[in-house]
């Protein structure tokens, strides 16, 4: 969705520097992308399973739905594709909604056909929001440290930050008197920069209070630092480690997916920025009287967004196969079906019941497949360096 | 350059894939004879620690029990049968303590002398008689009087300001009575009372008899006094013959101090033993002679028999002596090293029938065997324990040839017995699945709630169709496969119309929306089960879907196994859990459906409460008879299927599959070999003759089946 | 250069710090305790639990345990809750295990992927090219153990050979035989491995020789008459070489890294396994030790890219 917004709307910034209509970019875009022949089938297969996720939540939804994914009819018990339900067992409303069970049914007699579609739903919402939660994260750090990068970080405010940070901590953990009075502490500390610090114009900063503006380094220190971090943990295996030890509810999985994959769309944003800072339009906004925020976020974001986007597509693919790779190892929300937990479900009996792994493996493969090829076909069409030989 | 890059990597390749050529395949493997006469079991999970003292998972115990042998093991029918042990005794010694206050009847009161006289009396003058209090006094042997002492004893207590005290406790204990009886006889004072006067040991007052210092602190008389004096005392005693000339697998000859010292590396402390619960009813544990060990206990405790199949350690590896050697030996701190982090614990030596060879964590565990084993060597030379973590991939490995045996599934066992090659064997397992109710929340606090739950859930279906047939129901908590289970008790039938009516009666009715509801509120409640057991999560849409179709509003929840315990079962804090437990032979069922045991981290976390129930527990682990035994524990299924504290859904069977080559080798007196069949025993084991069994290179042909 | 080792080396041992201490509070706060024995075992009473809690520091406050566990871990005293035995120990012998599978898995990348992303950029376009790059996708977007799965299941029921664990069980074969037992054992769990990496290493490799073939001098030397072979293979590919040597120390995290799946599947007792068992009993030792170790290798390969980065292009000054 994202992918197509940010397309289908050139930015003002280079429509400005053109002097051809606006629409001109998207449609050489567009025309480029058309021929590369995997990247499109890719596309229409993104298209179409985006519209069987979403029928697929709506017909999957609800106390009654139309294709219920958690009826167990034990005396079904997989039935191989395509057969007829036992009309003789089953009570009316137990009947499977195609008359036939298209794709069989499971160890508990599910329909796997109304357990893909709900899937489709799930594994599509897992893909997007935990690539959503990381994009944005990715780019509010990477273009915080890509413009204010060069200013620095006085000792007051790390240390208010650090003592109200701790403060959550020690209540998380469960000692709140100690937490309590950290916060109490961060925010008095909080207080007094704020008061000092906007004073700081009309009259010198007390000398006693001039050690908390004393420089530590700079926010770029700070926020690649944060990255490093990040990047020195196993992502799998964090992901392992806190969906392990948090209740695996299928929130909880996106959430963590997101928070341990932004490191790469960061350094994209803060490497771009880097570059626009410097450019004349940049310079003209600024000189311009335009604020910070609508500087970054108007003007510099969009034209950083391509490799984020690629990134993005790419991500959504890794973010439903990591799901389907949890599952496997029994650490999926089992109240959901998703692709990854039919698929882990069914390997028990795949000799009994084939199409229990085949069905859902296969659609794993074709989607992430797709929105790798996608991706990658993204990829081409927004690198400027290929542009041009074509 | 162009021709190197794809010359490199297509030489690599061939290289991997010709591998291929030298790899035995299932059939080759059945010609190597080192293969036949090695046992191969592919297991999912590693063990933890081998020494059974310290263990708790199966892993580690199902080695163990080949590694190491215990006093005692169960034969073919459960009973116990002597391995270390040649044979036991066990009687009673018990004591009490003279009261002189009392007033006896036709005696008056009378002082210790007089009251073994009156006993004496009464046991002369009874020889006859056969009622219950005469067959007590004929169960006496001896009797005899112990002279009153004196003696102190140090305890910590809380002082004012939350400070521990030290406090000096004086005894002047008045004479006692000691008794030496042939069998152990849990009603002797109940009976003893009916000729010394009702109140004879309850009006006994131990307080009387002791001095707290200082003076300050003796509040707790009343407690100290009944701690120190108690009125009366059962002290079983089990004397075991020790097996002569039984050899460790070092050489070392076994004896009654090595019996002694497993003993006291349980009751260690700093061992963190999770045995010692079992063991903590032992006074004593004394050699009589190399050959003979008496253990004394200081209460009735009949499950204390059992116990003794545990693993014998060797004393001369591990006393203090050589524990210090090894710490210093590994450059540790000798007072801070325990049993516990010994290098035995990973190359373990005892007497059973094999020998430790090696471990690789997470990979196999070898033994071999012991050819100097006292009921004589095994046949396989080898056994192998394969870890191998995924099912799938060990159906596989079966397959291929490099596992015998392993857990298969019961959808596996459908499939696999119709195979001409394999042989597979059922039974009952130890252990069953339930769902709990929380009897301290409505609407569980009603047993006819309860029962219409259990009546709206097709047991059958879920045999039938989640466990393809391998289980069977049950009716309460108690073993099935023992005399203690009670067949006369008839299974709930399934009955949704039934549940529904027995609803109506509680009050439940039903209301606009189809659900049912009480005074305006909604039957309504969470099912919670633990993660990683898919049959769980099975019964868990399955009663989830049955009390929906009754109308009963049912949310579920699946948590990790250990916010599951820590969080929901040990806080008290659920409405309906699908839990299972695994039982041991023993018929003791303190722990978990006694009322004592209701509070936060303890067993009985539905809160089952019944008075009479109470009291056959305590019976039940008092009792050293069977027969009696039996009875109470018939009666006690009885109560609790009546109360319907848990819905009893099934116990599970095993299922084991064996490749058909695997036989039962015997030699006759001739030295000829003779091959039969494995047939399981009649409580289900099929791995209890495992000595004997070995692999043919071929499917073996048995004329004469019956 | 000095400077520039200095400085990165007070860097990564600060990021070390900040790394120990999120691993530290990401496991000890997240609810649940180590379940070192279970707890609803009817044996086990409230006593021997909290004894436990002792023994394993777990009743102090946090900061406590914090220096407690990386005083042991520093000094190579810290044990494993599970079986008492030392950690670095333990991770040395899966290490082992693990690094086989690395080298092949490794080699079996490097060696394939050259070859075939640079065929891929000659012929850019073509059948070739698009079919190695659909090829490549359909790797890396395969569920891992749903190929695993077939590549077993495929093997076994038409070869009838174990691939299981790292060799046959129960053949006690010698030399060459045992050599090649193991070859074979490795051979599918490595090309599981290598599947990803091939996939995007493939495509890198294509990239980066686009890149070069559309530099100057490509032009030049193919203008000069230059055999098509000689222009790509020496002019092109050397060039087109220079960023994977960097690569080399990018490498060095997977040492420790083992797919906990592809271990699962395949039975092979490596660091992934480890991991994944100690993360499912809590067994904190471990958890903390493994998530240390491979961050500071993690660290390590980074600055030995650097470096690289300097010796091979001059150019750069860092």
């Amino acid at each position: 969705m994202i992918v197509m917004n940010q397309n289908s709307k050139p930015s003002p910034a280079e429509g400005g520097v053109l002097e051809a209509p606006k629409r001109t970019l998207f449609q050489e875009n567009w025309n480029l992308f058309r021929k590369n022949r995997l990247a499109m089938a890719g596309l229409v297969i993104f298209v179409i399973f985006f519209i069987i996720a979403v029928g697929g939540f709506f017909l999957t939804y609800g106390r009654s739905p139309v294709f219920d994914p958690a009826l167990v009819r034990l005396q079904e018990k997989l039935r191989p594709p395509l057969s007829k339900p036992n009309l003789e067992t089953l009570k009316p409303e137990e009947l499977p909604r195609l008359g036939i069970y298209l794709f069989g049914t499971d160890d508990l007699g599910r329909d796997i056909f109304s357990r893909m579609l709900q899937g489709a739903w799930v594994s599509l919402t897992v893909g997007f929001i935990a690539v959503g939660i990381a994009v944005v994260i990715g780019v509010f750090l990477g273009g915080i440290a890509g413009y204010y990068g060069s200013s620095q970080i006085p000792l007051g405010h790390l240390l208010a930050c650090l003592l109200l940070g701790g403060g959550v901590i020690a209540i998380v953990a469960g000692r709140t008197a100690m937490g309590i009075s950290l916060i109490l502490f961060g925010g008095a500390t909080a207080a007094l920069l704020i008061r000092v610090g906007y004073a700081e114009g009309k009259r010198p900063i007390p000398k006693a209070l001039s050690v908390l503006f004393f420089n530590l380094f700079s926010v770029d220190v700070l926020i690649t630092g944060l990255i490093d971090i990040m990047l020195c943990f196993p992502v799998f295996f964090l992901i392992l480690t806190v969906v392990a030890l948090i209740p695996s509810k299928i929130h909880y999985i996106m959430i963590v997916i997101g928070l341990t994959s932004w490191m790469g769309s960061a350094r994209f944003i803060r490497a771009e920025f880097l570059s626009l800072r410097e450019q004349d339009f940049v310079t003209a906004a600024k000189a311009l009287g335009v604020s910070d925020w609508r500087i970054i976020f108007r003007h510099m974001v969009p034209n950083a967004m391509s490799p984020v986007l690629v990134s993005a597509t790419i991500g959504i693919a890794s973010a439903i196969l990591i799901e389907a790779g949890l599952s496997f190892l029994g650490f999926g929300d089992a109240s959901y079906a998703t692709w990854g937990n039919i698929l882990s479900s069914g390997k028990d009996f795949l000799f009994d019941a084939p199409w229990l792994t085949f069905v859902p493996g296969f659609a794993v493969l074709i989607v992430v497949l797709a929105f790798n090829l996608f991706g990658e076909g993204l990829r081409d069409v927004l690198n400027p360096k290929l542009k041009e030989r074509h | 350059m162009r021709w190197t890059l794809i010359a490199v990597p297509t030489l690599l390749i061939v290289f991997l894939l010709q591998s291929y050529l030298w790899v035995p395949s299932y059939e080759e493997q059945g010609e190597n004879p080192e293969r036949l006469n090695e046992f191969i079991e592919g297991s999912i999970g590693d063990a933890q620690i081998l020494n059974p003292v310290l263990s708790a998972d199966s892993a580690s115990s199902g080695i163990e029990s080949k590694v190491f042998e215990g006093l005692i093991d169960r034969d073919e029918d459960l009973r116990f049968r002597g391995r270390l042990a040649t044979h036991w005794e066990i009687f009673e010694e018990a004591y009490f303590y003279v009261n002189n206050d009392a007033w006896i009847p036709t005696l008056g009161r009378g002082d210790a002398e007089g009251v073994i006289r009156f006993l004496r009396k009464a046991m002369e003058t009874r020889k006859r008689r056969d009622d219950r209090v005469s067959r007590s006094l004929a169960n006496i042997e001896k009797i005899e009087a112990l002279p009153g002492r004196t003696f102190e004893v140090s305890k910590q207590e809380k002082g004012a300001g939350g400070e521990s005290v030290a406090i000096t406790i004086r005894v002047s204990a008045p004479p006692r009575i000691r008794m030496v009886l042939k069998e152990v006889d849990q009603e002797l004072f109940d009976h003893l009372s009916e000729l010394l006067g009702r109140d004879y040991f309850s009006s006994f007052d131990g307080a009387r008899f002791i001095e707290v210092h200082p003076k300050g602190f003796s509040s707790n008389r009343e407690a100290y006094g009944k701690e120190l004096l108690p009125a009366t005392a059962h002290n079983p005693v089990i004397v075991f013959h020790l097996r002569p000339n039984v050899k460790f697998h070092d050489g070392h000859i076994f004896d009654a101090y090595d019996v002694k010292f497993t003993y006291e590396a349980i009751m260690n402390r700093r061992n963190l033993s999770p045995r010692i619960a079992d063991y903590e009813p032992v006074k004593a544990v004394e050699v009589l002679d190399p050959l003979t060990v008496r253990v004394v206990y200081k209460r009735l405790y009949s499950p204390a028999l059992g116990t003794w199949g545990m693993g014998i350690l060797p004393v001369h590896l591990l006393n203090s002596k050589a524990l210090r050697q090894e710490a210093m030996h590994r450059g540790l701190d000798p007072d801070k090293f325990t049993l516990r982090q010994s290098q035995f614990n990973r190359r373990p030596l005892g007497c059973g029938p094999f020998r430790f060879r090696e471990w690789k964590s997470d990979q196999y565990i070898v033994l071999d065997r012991f050819d100097d084993y006292w009921e004589g060597p095994p046949n396989y030379k080898r056994y192998t324990f394969r870890i191998v973590p995924d099912l799938l991939t060990q159906e596989m490995e079966f397959y291929a040839g490099t596992v015998d045996g392993y857990g298969v599934q019961p959808h596996q066992v459908e499939r696999l017995s119709k195979d001409p090659a394999y042989q597979s064997f059922s039974g009952l397992s130890f252990g069953y699945t339930y769902i709990g109710y929380n009897m301290r929340r409505e609407p569980f606090k009603d047993r006819r709630v309860r029962k219409a739950l259990g009546m709206a859930i097709d047991v059958d279906k879920i045999i039938t169709y989640v466990l393809y047939g391998q289980g069977e129901k049950i009716t309460g908590p108690f073993l099935k496969q023992t005399d203690f289970y009670n067949h006369a008790i008839a299974p709930l039938p399934y009955d949704p119309e039934g549940a529904l009516r027995l609803l109506a009666i509680a009050g439940w009715k039903k209301g606009p929306k189809g659900w049912l509801q009480k005074n305006g509120k909604r039957l309504q409640f969470t099912l919670i089960t633990n993660q990683g057991n898919n049959l769980r999560k099975a019964i868990l849409s399955i009663a989830q879907d049955s009390w929906r179709k009754i109308g009963i509003d049912v949310r579920t929840d699946v948590l990790e196994w250990a916010v599951f315990i820590q969080e929901r079962v040990n806080k008290l804090d659920f409405d309906a859990l699908i839990l299972g437990w695994s039982m041991g032979i023993d018929p003791d069922l303190y722990q978990i459906w006694h009322s004592s045991q209701i509070h936060p981290n303890q067993l009985n976390f539905v809160a089952f409460r019944n008075e009479e129930a109470d009291d056959l527990i305590i019976k039940i682990r008092q009792e050293y008879d069977h027969e009696r035994q039996v009875q109470y524990c018939r009666r006690l299924h009885e109560i609790i299927a009546q109360e319907q504290p848990y819905t009893f859904l099934y116990v599970g069977k095993w299922t084991a599959i064996l490749d058909k080559r695997i036989v039962i080798k015997e030699v006759d007196p001739e030295g000829k070999p003779r091959y039969s069949r494995i047939q399981p025993t009649k409580t289900g084991n099929y791995t209890f003759y495992f000595n004997k069994w070995i692999k043919l290179p071929e499917v073996p042909r048995f004329e004469m089946e019956g | 250069m000095l400077a520039f080792i200095g400085r990165s080396a007070i860097q990564k041992i600060v990021t070390l710090f900040f790394v120990s201490i999120i691993s530290f509070l990401i496991v000890h706060l997240a609810p649940g305790e180590p379940s070192q024995i279970d707890p609803l075992n009817p044996k086990f009473t409230q006593e021997v639990l909290e004894r436990f809690r002792k023994e394993f520091h777990l009743d102090k406050p946090l900061h406590i345990q914090y220096l407690y566990y990386y005083r042991d871990l520093l000094t190579g005293k810290s044990v494993s809750w599970k079986d008492n035995r030392p950690v670095l120990k333990k991770i040395y012998e899966r290490f082992k295990n693990s690094l086989w599978l690395f080298i092949l898995g490794t080699l079996i990348t490097w060696t394939l992927s050259f070859p075939v992303g640079i065929h891929a950029a000659i012929r850019r376009g073509g059948l070739y090219d698009r079919s190695t790059t659909f090829l490549a996708y359909l790797l890396i977007s395969i569920p891992g153990f749903f190929f695993a799965y077939m590549l077993i299941i495929f093997v076994v029921t038409h070869f009838h050979v174990p691939v299981i664990g790292m060799e046959t069980f129960g053949i006690s074969s010698t030399g060459w035989y045992w050599f090649m037992d193991r070859m074979w054992h490795l051979l599918l769990p490595s090309i599981l491995g290598a599947a990803g990496g091939i996939a995007v290493l493939s495509r890198y490799v294509r990239n980066q020789m686009l890149e070069v073939e559309s530099q100057d001098y490509v032009r030049t030397a193919k203008a000069k008459g230059l055999s098509p072979d000689k222009v790509h293979y020496k002019h092109a590919l050397r060039n087109a070489l220079l960023p994977f040597v960097t690569m080399f120390g990018l490498i060095l995290p997977g040492l420790i890294g083992g797919s906990v799946i592809i271990e699962s599947i395949f039975s092979w007792p490596g660091m992934g396994r480890m991991a994944y068992e100690a993360i499912l009993a809590r067994n904190y030792p471990v958890i903390l030790a493994v998530n240390f170790i491979s961050a500071i290798l993690v660290l390590v390969g980074t600055f030995i890219s650097d470096l690289l980065y300097m010796v091979v292009d001059p150019r750069i000054r860092l």
